[in-house]
């Protein structure tokens, strides 16, 4: 379904893999809104993308900016919800005996970036598409973390629920041709990757990791583009990992 | 050093046994961690048949509190 002049929306767009995969998107001729919440990072990107500064977890705000780009653009035929927050907290931390619990408040925190955002921009874009009898598709970016990540109860437990969500939304919107399709990286070379990892647990994940390496964000991208084009995918879990298994 | 100590901690921080030494400290180590504490703990207890208390494990931030810890509980680190 990739053509010129289809209208695709990345979340979290303005940096790493969310600013790969829109650049591929842009280079295929297709029109690119970028919904970020770092006006800075948005200022500097190339002027053919169609910025927003939005907080994908304001209902209200989004809502808002999606009745707005479908006045002006008409529909949108990709939704790819890439944005999210790499988290790590283990449950029990024995280096701090005094609070040695996972903050209730940083799981509510986490869930609310890494899941509410998915439901509240795919619930408002997908009405857009049934409206418009858009035979859309959504992307959704989870992680290998899905299968349950030491030291990572809410990120895991968030991306579980994103490609959980995936799967229930494939068979209910079915009907109307709007396809849902989750990329499930692994460790790829990116500057989030590079914050929340360090350098031993690194080098410790390419050990891991057949391929003996990170992968690079043009891997995901490629992801994205076989999710557009091959419209019989639907539902799935694309694995993008180097076959590393955790 | 204990060479059985050397090769807990050389396995549980994925370091080479060379680099092991007294003075060494978590904030020397980058893989020491709230998840890497956890494999430390278990792995002295199953290696020197000890139990350790909370505040012992959270005691565990160097490698001579570590060794402190385990001759207070009456391991004998000599050999």
């Amino acid at each position: 379904m990739i053509v010129e002049g289809s209208i695709a929306l990345v979340t979290g767009g303005a940096s790493g893999i969310g600013l790969g995969i829109a650049t591929d998107l842009l280079n295929k001729g297709i029109k690119v809104i970028i919904f970020d919440i770092n006006q800075n990072k948005l200022d500097v990107l190339n002027k053919n993308f169609i910025k927003y500064n939005v907080d994908i977890t304001d209902y209200e705000l989004v809502q808002e900016t999606i009745n707005d780009i479908i006045k002006k653009y008409k529909r949108i035929d990709v939704l790819v919800n890439n944005a999210g927050v790499i988290y790590n907290e283990p449950l029990i931390n024995l280096m701090n005996p005094s609070n040695m619990k996972h903050s209730y408040d940083n799981f509510k925190k986490n869930i609310n970036i890494n899941l509410n955002s998915v439901f509240i921009m795919s619930s408002i874009v997908i009405e857009q598409m049934v409206l418009k009898r858009t035979k859309g598709v959504v992307i959704n970016i989870s992680s290998i973390s899905a299968n349950g990540n030491a030291g990572q109860t809410a990120y895991s437990a968030a991306k579980a629920g994103v490609e959980a969500m995936t799967k229930t939304w494939a068979k209910e919107l079915g009907a109307f041709g709007i396809r849902n399709v989750a990329i499930s990286p692994g460790f790829i070379d990116t500057d989030s990757t590079n914050e929340a990892l360090n350098s031993q647990t690194i080098k410790h994940i390419k050990r891991n990791t057949p391929l003996k390496r990170l992968g690079e964000v043009v891997n995901i991208a490629q992801g994205i583009v076989y999710a557009i084009e091959n419209d019989f995918v639907n539902g799935t879990v694309l694995e993008i990992d180097g076959g590393l298994i955790i | 050093m204990n060479e059985k100590l050397k090769k807990v901690l050389a396995d549980v921080f994925n370091l080479k046994e060379n680099d092991i030494n007294k003075d060494l400290t978590k904030d020397d180590v980058s893989s020491w961690d709230s998840l890497t504490q956890m494999d430390l703990v278990t792995s002295l207890e199953s290696e020197f048949y000890i139990e350790l208390e909370m505040l012992e494990i959270a005691s565990l931030t160097s490698v001579k509190t570590i060794i402190d810890t385990l001759i207070n509980k009456g391991v004998n680190l000599d050999s």
